[in-house]
């Protein structure tokens, strides 16, 4: 049996690696990350079969699970990481091309450590190691949205810290006050002693936590950073940012809502937070002119319609909730990546200045299509099935509320189909101007759209592929009982 | 309420009353001021009190350290040592986000020449 602890421990120390065989060879050190989850992804698929059965539990130091630090890698932990390991490989093959400039064995450094972080978070099982794990992450993307030096990028990544910082220590408060109440961090135990509790006081910490993790998973009115942070970073740092980074914050709130306090009359107030986030953010991103900030708003949307799905915690729609997170990944990493070589070649972020692209960029402008028709939720893409799941569990559920809510929902992506529409149109039925730049992204850049695009495909003709994951991983998140019991027993 | 009285209740609250009035000091300075070397102190206080919320929440007042050593010591008199893991860690987290946060400051004075977050508002919504 592959051990999960792995792989936290082979990036992490690729990552101190890193300098170190910089002294050697500046060259090597490019192939570090893509070794490093190229692996985690060998062990995360490994791994499925074994987590499927029952969660496999790793108790760091050897004692008994209240006492001391434990992994879980149960079907959510082993499919969030496999989703970061494969957009994480994928990401640093085009990275291999498109950073050449700026201070490259940090960038290296800081990639493979954001990645460590978020997939720590998604298999710890404790609390405050979750904290760590995503202080990790946080600082990480800090200094990577910066990483081009710009005045843009400054000035992003200042308005991020300060924010991500707050809500970090709106966490840390959180942990404090629930070490306090049940003298605990593991957090099988804590559900244990919360659910035998009668005291309303739980509810601070409650809000403390799910406020400070909140931040980094861009709810509605807690996002004011993305849209400047997302925008700025480089292609590359934006499409793991909107593929991994807010995923990963929403499974840390999706954790602490579901599997330890489960509270579950706080579903409705979610459910509503989650269509709000959703027009606010598409609506935002339709009057957009700028395209990476585009797609950061669709990002927000995105993440509304999947805390929508998420808190009708139904069996149907937290499937659901977590099929649009692999969509999302896929599509918004391959948006990201298209529209990173798009820039370049353009020289510029405008939408207009993208005129012609369909003869300019063939392949690329293809990329872009085809990841904006799946995130619009097109057949036979991956949005379509994971976007009808939610819609049929929300109509399931057979009150006039939800179906209005849903109604709402198809409105925002009708408004979402509008933008990247407009921009589709640009690309190919629009006359190029004179004596623009035909050359079309480099094979290196190029694999990596490919290789999402066929996944986009393959998931979206044949979704039985991650039903059966989704399924178990979707009845770890509703009986917390199962968590509880695999965890302490 | 005599003298007595207060005493005995500040005793046993003291350490939360000062944790929760830097806390909340940090987060008025960063939510009121528009300066950012000004919103850096404010969380460096934030981060302090968190850290004495943290250390007073396994505190016992002239307790001692839960060594085995002298078979006399009692559980009730022995300080809890895991808060005082976290604050370690959380001592670190917090010094490298203020390292980080004082040199973006840098960068940002060398792009801008100003440091109030006011005036610098190129990106919008």
């Amino acid at each position: 049996m592959v051990n999960p602890v792995l792989l936290i421990a082979v990036p992490l120390g690729l990552t101190f690696a890193v300098p170190l065989f910089g002294l050697i060879s500046k060259k090597i050190i490019k192939f570090f990350p893509i070794a490093a989850f190229l692996f985690n992804l060998i062990i995360s698929l490994l791994l499925i079969p074994t987590a499927l059965e029952s969660p496999v539990i790793v108790k760091i130091g050897g004692f008994p699970p209240p006492f001391c630090i434990n992994l879980v890698a149960g079907p959510v932990g082993v499919l969030f990481s496999t989703i970061i390991a494969l957009a994480g490989f994928l990401v640093a093959i085009y990275s291999l091309v498109y950073i050449k400039e700026g201070p490259q064995e940090k960038y290296h450094i800081l990639y493979l450590l954001l990645l460590t972080g978020a997939t720590g978070v998604v298999m710890t099982g404790d609390i405050f190691n979750l904290f760590v794990f995503f202080e990790i992450l946080c600082i990480s993307s800090y200094a990577l949205v910066a990483y081009m030096g710009d005045r843009s990028g400054i000035e992003s990544a200042v308005k991020y810290l300060i924010q991500g910082a707050l809500g970090s220590s709106l966490l840390l408060i959180g942990i404090g006050l629930l070490y306090g109440l049940f003298g605990s961090l593991n957090m099988a135990d804590l559900a244990n002693q919360i659910q035998s509790t009668s005291s309303n006081f739980v509810f601070i910490p409650l809000f403390l936590i799910v406020t400070g993790l909140g931040v980094e998973a861009a709810i509605f009115p807690l996002n004011a950073w993305l849209p400047d942070a997302h925008s700025s970073a480089p292609s590359s740092i934006s499409a793991i940012l909107s593929g991994i980074a807010i995923e990963v914050g929403l499974y840390a709130v999706v954790r602490i809502i579901f599997t330890v306090f489960g509270i579950t009359n706080f579903y409705i107030f979610f459910v509503f937070l989650g269509v709000l986030t959703l027009l606010i953010g598409e609506m935002s991103a339709f009057s957009q002119n700028n395209i990476k900030r585009m797609l950061a708003y669709s990002s927000i949307g995105q993440i509304g319609f999947i805390v929508f799905a998420i808190a009708i915690a139904t069996s149907d729609a937290v499937t659901g909730g977590l099929f649009q997170m692999i969509s999302h990944t896929l599509s918004k990493g391959l948006l990201f990546l298209a529209a990173g070589y798009m820039i370049i070649r353009s020289g510029s972020m405008e939408i207009s200045s993208l005129e012609g692209m369909g003869k300019r960029m063939p392949l690329t402008s293809l990329a872009f299509t085809i990841g904006a028709f799946s995130l619009v939720g097109l057949p036979p893409f991956v949005g379509f099935p994971s976007k009808l799941l939610i819609i049929k569990s929300a109509l399931a559920k057979e009150e006039i509320l939800f179906t209005l809510l849903i109604g709402i929902a198809l409105l925002a992506t009708v408004i979402e189909g509008t933008y990247f529409f407009r921009v589709i149109q640009v690309i190919y039925f629009k006359e190029e101007k004179e004596g623009s730049n035909r050359q079309d992204a480099p094979a290196a850049a190029l694999i990596p759209m490919f290789l999402f695009m066929i996944l986009i495909i393959v998931i979206g003709i044949y979704p039985k592929i991650v039903t059966g994951i989704l399924n178990s991983a979707a009845s770890e998140f509703l009986n917390k009982m199962d968590y509880i019991r695999s965890v302490l027993l | 309420m005599n003298i007595p009285h207060i005493i005995s209740f500040l005793q046993g609250t003291i350490y939360y009353i000062g944790a929760f009035g830097l806390i909340f000091i940090g987060l008025l300075i960063m939510l009121l001021k528009s300066n950012l070397i000004k919103m850096i102190i404010g969380l460096n206080i934030l981060d302090t009190g968190v850290n004495l919320l943290l250390i007073s929440v396994g505190y016992i007042s002239k307790g001692t350290a839960p060594v085995f050593s002298n078979p006399a010591l009692e559980n009730q008199t022995m300080v809890d040592p895991v808060p005082q893991a976290l604050v370690l860690t959380a001592i670190v987290i917090g010094v490298s986000v203020l390292a980080l946060a004082l040199s973006l400051a840098i960068r940002l004075y060398h792009h801008y020449g100003v440091l109030d977050l006011r005036e610098i508002r190129e990106q919008r919504w």
